[in-house]
């Protein structure tokens, strides 16, 4: 099949997928205020757009995941450098992650709000819970499969200590940390997501609960599709160019 | 600059005790000289050459550059690898002022990344990426990054080893040309006999396990030489070959079995063949 039609076949199945939902939903097997037409729930979109309840919530979540990632960036990349330099931090340390990787981040909202109140800081807490780890084992492991050789050929030109690290280490092993920051986005995302369902918060999810609460079905679909829409966004338009970029300059494209 | 090697034995752990890569060598190089180091795998010539590079302490014995002890790795002693070890996330300028960087400012250290670059008439690719290069081009580049700094010796480790027979013989010709323009010294370690008796003044033959300078040849032939030229090379590569020949057979019977022998008595010893004691 010609990879120039490929859009089309996209475009197509998607068409396809909302022509089922308005047969199914034609056919009135559900009623409508549990199961909406496709057309309610873009009329429900574009009123939520319109009065930028939708904007407002969106902008919320955006600032919310903003501060969070970049403290996990900025927690997750230190600490892979360091439990990857340092032997015994990473016995120690290494493993720890490795134990915290396997709770989900949502388990520490009880411990969050007890600890810091119902606030922004108990739901940045999770956020940061949910991706820094997975950039610090990211890092780690990506510190520790770079071939020695670059490191050899370095210190024979003279490069030492944090230069090895800033102009070497880090960016020889910027492959292996770039998947680790997708995976930690996706991460955080979600549970910024399952925070703000469980408490007032602002942001798009608790217009999602506020959906639930009015029975408004559309909107809760609305709201649904603006969160996907926000996390396609950073993945085909943040980290998709900087990925290709890498592997372009890298050689890794057939 | 002197470079003195006194003693130097250099032991790795294994799970039997140790083994010594490197037992009690001793070897002097003088400003200028292009010393090649040939032997057997496992003969220490690799060893020596990291030791040089400060890549590696020596167990016991020392190594003095201009009567100081080489302690650990510098830029006034760079290596040049098998692979060139150019790094994929800079481009072929950036990998060949790397070594500059915070030493001098930007433009003066492009400026003489480029005239390194264009030596090797590689000044068309300065901004591509290393994996858009073909091999005996990152070659070339990996020497280029090393020249730049201007070290005090050039420590080659079989840099041509990955290459097709025609680019080696094209870098050759272009190290040959860069060694007359620059008198840079250069160790030069290579399992390739050839490749050491038409590059080296000095040709030191390993013996392995364990790994010490068996026997030094002197190659008294003025440059620029031909080295598409079989006939002058033929006699020194025969006297290397048949001192080289024993070690491999020894590494052989250590790797393979006991029972193993090479043929040794016809290749060593060809009846009435003069070995060329008189050169």
């Amino acid at each position: 099949m010609a990879q120039k039609f490929s859009w089309l076949r996209r475009f197509s199945f998607y068409f396809l997928l909302i022509g089922i939902w308005e047969l199914i939903y034609l056919l009135r097997i559900w009623p409508p205020y549990l199961f909406p037409s496709p057309g309610d729930v873009a009329q429900s979109l574009w009123g939520g757009l319109v009065d930028r309840t939708f904007l407002i919530g969106t902008w919320v979540s955006l600032k919310r995941i903003f501060i969070g990632y970049s403290i996990s960036l900025a927690i997750g990349v230190a600490l892979g450098l360091v439990v990857a330099r340092f032997k015994l931090l990473e016995e120690t340390v290494g493993s720890l992650i490795g134990v915290l990787q396997v709770l989900p981040s949502i388990c520490w909202l009880p411990l969050a709000i007890l600890w810091f109140g119902l606030n922004e800081s108990a739901i940045q807490f999770v956020v940061i819970m949910g991706a820094f780890l997975s950039i610090a084992i990211a890092t780690d492991s990506g510190i520790k499969n770079i071939p020695p050789l670059y490191v050899r050929a370095a210190r024979t030109m003279g490069v030492k200590k944090l230069d090895l690290y800033l102009r070497v280490i880090l960016p020889a092993a910027l492959p292996s940390i770039l998947t680790g920051m997708k995976l930690g986005w996706s991460f955080a995302w979600r549970s910024l997501m399952a925070g703000e369902l469980l408490f007032v918060s602002l942001g798009l999810g608790q217009l999602l609960q506020t959906g639930r609460e009015l029975n408004d079905m559309s909107q809760v679909m609305a709201v649904m599709l603006m969160i996907m829409g926000a996390g396609l966004f950073f993945d085909y338009l943040v980290f998709a160019p900087i990925q290709n970029r890498l592997r372009r300059q890298w050689g890794l494209v057939l | 600059m002197h470079l003195s090697i006194r003693g130097v034995t250099r032991e790795y752990k294994v799970r039997e005790g140790k083994v010594a890569a490197l037992q009690e060598t001793s070897l002097e190089i003088q400003s200028g000289e292009f010393v090649c180091f040939v032997g057997p795998s496992g003969c220490g010539k690799t060893t020596l050459l990291n030791l040089v590079a400060g890549l590696g302490k020596p167990t016991r014995g020392e190594i003095l550059q201009d009567g100081r002890p080489v302690t650990s790795p510098g830029s006034d002693r760079v290596v040049i690898f098998q692979e060139a070890a150019l790094f994929p996330w800079l481009n072929v300028i950036q990998n060949v002022e790397f070594g500059l960087v915070g030493r001098m400012e930007e433009k003066k250290r492009r400026e003489i990344a480029r005239t390194f670059l264009n030596l090797f008439h590689l000044g068309r690719f300065e901004r591509s990426f290393v994996h858009e290069l073909s091999g005996g081009m990152k070659s070339r580049v990996a020497i280029a990054r090393a020249l730049a700094l201007n070290p005090q010796v050039l420590l080659m480790d079989e840099p041509f080893a990955a290459l097709d027979a025609q680019t080696r013989g094209i870098l050759h010709e272009e190290l040959q040309d860069i060694w007359m323009k620059t008198r840079q010294t250069i160790l030069f370690v290579t399992h390739n006999v050839r490749e050491a008796v038409r590059l080296g003044d000095r040709v030191l033959v390993f013996s392995a396990r364990p790994g010490r300078i068996k026997r030094e040849f002197p190659i008294e032939k003025s440059r620029p030489r031909d080295l598409e030229d079989p006939t002058w090379p033929a006699p020194y590569i025969q006297l290397v070959q048949n001192e080289l020949r024993e070690e491999i057979e020894k590494v052989l019977q250590q790797e393979v079995d006991h029972g193993w022998k090479l043929k040794k008595a016809e290749f060593l010893r060809p009846a009435g063949v003069d070995l060329g004691s008189g050169i």
